[in-house]
């Protein structure tokens, strides 16, 4: 048996098919991305073993993730933004993670979504469950992923058909999810809305709405459904109590030491907008905690520029309007005096 | 490092490189590969390669001392510190947390109100297997039956070489050590032969054990309902598949690998799901296991030479044990619990039944075996034994009214892929890879292989780890 011959067809008609596979996708309007994934956070994470002053770290969820634009806040106030905040979590696992297990002690900035942060304190809720998961993964990272993480980055950045999200994306190109695409029957329920990536992420964790969200309104339309269905039929109601508890007690501790904590409600839309003012009203909610914690706390509501921006999903801005969210935020914390080690221009 | 990871194609392209670069003499390309062993190891955990030194050190002492000891005491000595240690790791890092639940819950029966903080420890990845070949060495070497390790390194190499360090095949020294002692050289149709297994295993792991199966069976499996009876039969036979996919798949990469360096290294499985009765079947599933417990359980317990009763005995004990060489929950006993009555009344049966067997009673045969072998993935999957009640109950009684949690895409393909595996066995039942691979034309040969890598490639995957290093 002469192998040489099928080994050199393998080889070619291998990578002629992957070939194909990637301009395929391309055609489709599908680019390169880099997955926002455990690994990535994790490194973000490691920022805070050894912390400096000028480090300025953000928890919370997706809202902040996409609002605040770091390569901004970086340039504008001259900290190092480190970001821990993570889609569809509660910021109380990451804030306990930093108060427990580092020595950092510089400025925190919390993004509050009512629905997400007074959710719960139950470990196995997915707003805990899902921060939690991204930290244990900084604790129990192998080199070998360490390493595999590394090696997928000029992958990622190159190769549109290439995934390595922990999450899952309807939008991925997989064989496991174009599989559960063709899924069509109901015998296990209504299938799902399909959930589509709207995201754009660099490897600092900078994340931004993509263009296509932006831009196509059905596109927009389908993220849309997708909250719709996911927020509709019985949600467990909210446990303000422990979570505020839970809460205001990393919060003393850390500012016990000397850290300073910033309370931010990134703005809202349309459906969310309406869902959360008749479920989670601000003044039960947000006025209660800011007013039991007494921390520095901006509402975007009480801004009149930061009221009518654009998002075009309902829960995060787009992409131009993060920018001007962030620099306004910038500008209002250093009115306050909040920002001290601001960079000037 | 899991086979399935960039990391493992960086690292492999580099032993490769270095192991037929004319840079090294034998002993330096065998000091390389140890080195990378250890690398290989070590990336997953660095202060876990001590548990392995330590193995390799205490057995390599006692294979010396049991090579030129006669005293009886002294020879059962060092037989028992081996066994004392190696055991004494599994004991403490796979059974620590068992043992002290147990302890706990006796404690609570027998009325004192005692409760132990689990000692979460961690279990380093392969013990079971690494303790186990160790073990086979100094025990071949108690018995005489081999020749001691020419040199440390040889030895060292033998605990330690990477490719079926986590998770088998469980290579006897007589195998694997005799081949390091000579240099190898893979031919170039032995390399390119090794690479095509390296995609098969990957294949069977990443498309159908991850992509096809996994899920479906995590679905079913996870679920608290009491389930349809679609929907638990599914789930179990995906199940059946994913583990067969992942293990097999595993195994297959490992001989891959090795080859592709010149060593040969012994199949694991032989299309065990074409069965026929349960003999059969432990001679194709994980037949590095099998033959370990039988060598070295079932025949130093009596095995069936003091008369039926013992023999049964030996038998049921040694399944029971390796039930428990699978993991540390009393679910894995019943499993080989479960094995051990099979073949205990297989046995009975075949005393009083002479069946002819010919290829129509054979396939329905062989379809009776792989339906019993899924009634005991039932509690090697499940976590807990109302999970499994749960399940048998939904799989026996036909439960039309129970809880629906696969969608009907899902099961046909479920169903696709398990027949096809069946089938697959079935045709494969007498022969092996090679052989059909010899036969089919070349340029068919290579067409399959790039359908092979697109699809691993397409893919893709999060580097999920195999099943079996947990064991």
């Amino acid at each position: 048996m002469n192998l040489t011959r099928s080994f050199i067809l393998a080889i070619i008609l291998g990578l002629l098919s992957i070939i194909a596979w990637e301009l395929y996708w391309r055609s489709q309007g599908r680019v390169p991305n880099i997955d926002d994934n455990n690994n990535l956070s994790s490194i973000q994470r490691a920022k805070l073993e050894k912390p400096s002053e000028d480090q300025v770290v953000f928890i919370g969820s997706s809202r902040i993730l996409f609002d605040i634009q770091l390569d901004l806040w970086r340039e504008k106030t001259g900290t190092e933004p480190v970001m821990l905040a993570f889609q569809g979590a509660s910021p109380l696992p990451t804030l306990r993670d930093i108060v427990e297990n580092t020595e950092f002690n510089g400025m925190i900035i919390v993004g509050v979504t009512e629905g997400l942060f007074f959710s719960t304190t139950f470990d196995k809720a997915p707003p805990i469950s899902r921060a939690q998961e991204r930290l244990d993964h900084y604790y129990d990272r192998t080199y070998a992923q360490r390493l595999n993480h590394y090696l997928s980055i000029p992958l990622q950045k190159n190769l549109a058909f290439v995934t390595v999200a922990d999450e899952f994306w309807d939008s991925d190109v997989d064989l496991g999810t174009l599989l559960w695409t063709q899924v069509n029957d109901e015998r296990a329920g209504p299938k799902p809305a399909p959930f589509y990536q709207f995201e754009d992420v660099s490897l600092d964790r900078n994340v931004q709405m993509n263009e296509r969200t932006t831009n196509d309104t059905a596109y927009a339309n389908t993220v849309k459904l997708a909250w719709q269905d996911m927020l509709s039929g019985d949600m467990p109601p909210p446990d303000k109590e422990s979570t505020t508890n839970y809460f205001l007690k990393y919060a003393k501790k850390f500012t016990d030491r000397g850290g300073k904590i910033i309370l931010l409600r990134c703005p809202s839309d349309g459906w969310f907008k309406e869902i959360e003012t008749a479920g989670l009203p601000r003044t039960e909610y947000w006025d209660s905690l800011v007013f039991k914690s007494k921390l520095p706390a901006y509402h975007y509501d009480d801004y009149p520029q930061l009221r009518n921006l654009n998002l075009p999903e309902w829960s995060h801005l787009s992409k131009e309007d993060a920018d001007f969210f962030t620099l306004e935020i910038i500008e209002i914390l250093k009115k306050d005096g909040i920002l001290t080690n601001v960079k000037t221009e | 490092m899991l086979f399935n990871s960039l990391s493992f194609v960086v690292f492999l392209t580099l032993v490769l490189v270095l192991y037929y670069m004319k840079l090294f003499n034998w002993t330096n390309k065998k000091r390389m590969l140890l080195l990378a062993s250890y690398v290989f190891y070590g990336l997953w955990n660095p202060p876990l390669v001590v548990l392995l030194w330590i193995s390799t050190v205490v057995d390599w002492t006692a294979g010396k001392k049991l090579a030129i000891l006669e005293d009886k005491r002294k020879r059962k000595f060092w037989l028992l510190l081996s066994m004392f240690v190696n055991l004494g790791f599994l004991a403490f890092f796979k059974y620590g947390d068992f043992l002290l639940e147990n302890f706990t819950s006796l404690m609570n029966v027998i009325g004192f109100d005692y409760e132990a903080r689990p000692m979460d420890i961690i279990l380093p990845m392969g013990i079971s297997f690494y303790t186990f070949q160790t073990m086979s060495y100094t025990i071949d070497m108690y018995y005489k039956r081999i020749e001691p390790a020419r040199t440390f390194l040889d030895f060292a190499l033998y605990v330690t070489f990477f490719p079926q360090l986590v998770a088998g095949p469980i290579v006897r020294a007589k195998e694997l050590i005799t081949q390091f002692y000579n240099e190898k050289r893979a031919t170039a149709n032995e390399f390119i032969w090794g690479l095509f297994l390296l995609t098969i295993g990957l294949f069977q792991k990443v498309v159908l054990a991850d992509t096809l199966l996994s899920g479906r069976a995590d679905d079913v499996f996870g679920s608290k309902d009491i389930l349809n009876s679609l929907d638990a039969w599914t789930g179990t036979l995906a199940f059946s598949g994913q583990i067969f996919f992942d293990f097999a798949g595993y195994s297959t990469c490992a001989i891959g690998i090795a080859l592709t360096l010149g060593i040969r290294l012994p199949d694991n499985f032989h299309y065990p799901y074409a069965a026929i009765g349960f003999s059969d079947l432990w001679r194709r599933w994980h037949i590095s296991l099998s033959s370990w417990l039988r060598d070295y359980l079932y025949i130093p317990l009596g095995g069936n030479r003091h008369g039926i009763t013992r023999m049964y005995v030996a038998l049921m004990l040694t399944m029971l044990l390796g039930g428990l060489w699978h993991g540390a929950a009393w679910t894995f006993v019943i499993w080989g619990a479960l094995h051990g009555i099979y073949l205990v009344i297989e046995r009975m049966l075949r005393s009083k039944i002479k069946i002819r067997i010919n290829a129509w009673n054979g396939i329905i045969l062989a379809l009776l075996t792989y339906t019993c072998v899924n009634i005991t993935w039932v509690f090697f999957r499940a976590r807990e034994f109302s999970t499994a009640k749960n399940m048998i109950w939904s799989m026996f009684f036909l439960n039309e009214e129970g809880e629906k949690v696969l969608y009907m895409f899902d099961i046909v393909t479920v169903l696709i892929v398990i027949t096809g595996l069946f089938i697959c066995h079935w045709l494969m039942r007498n022969t092996s890879m090679k052989e059909v691979a010899q036969r089919t034309n070349q340029w068919v040969f290579g067409v399959f292989w790039a359908i092979l890598f697109f699809l691993i490639v397409i893919s893709q995957g999060s580097g999920e780890q195999f099943i079996y290093f947990q064991f």
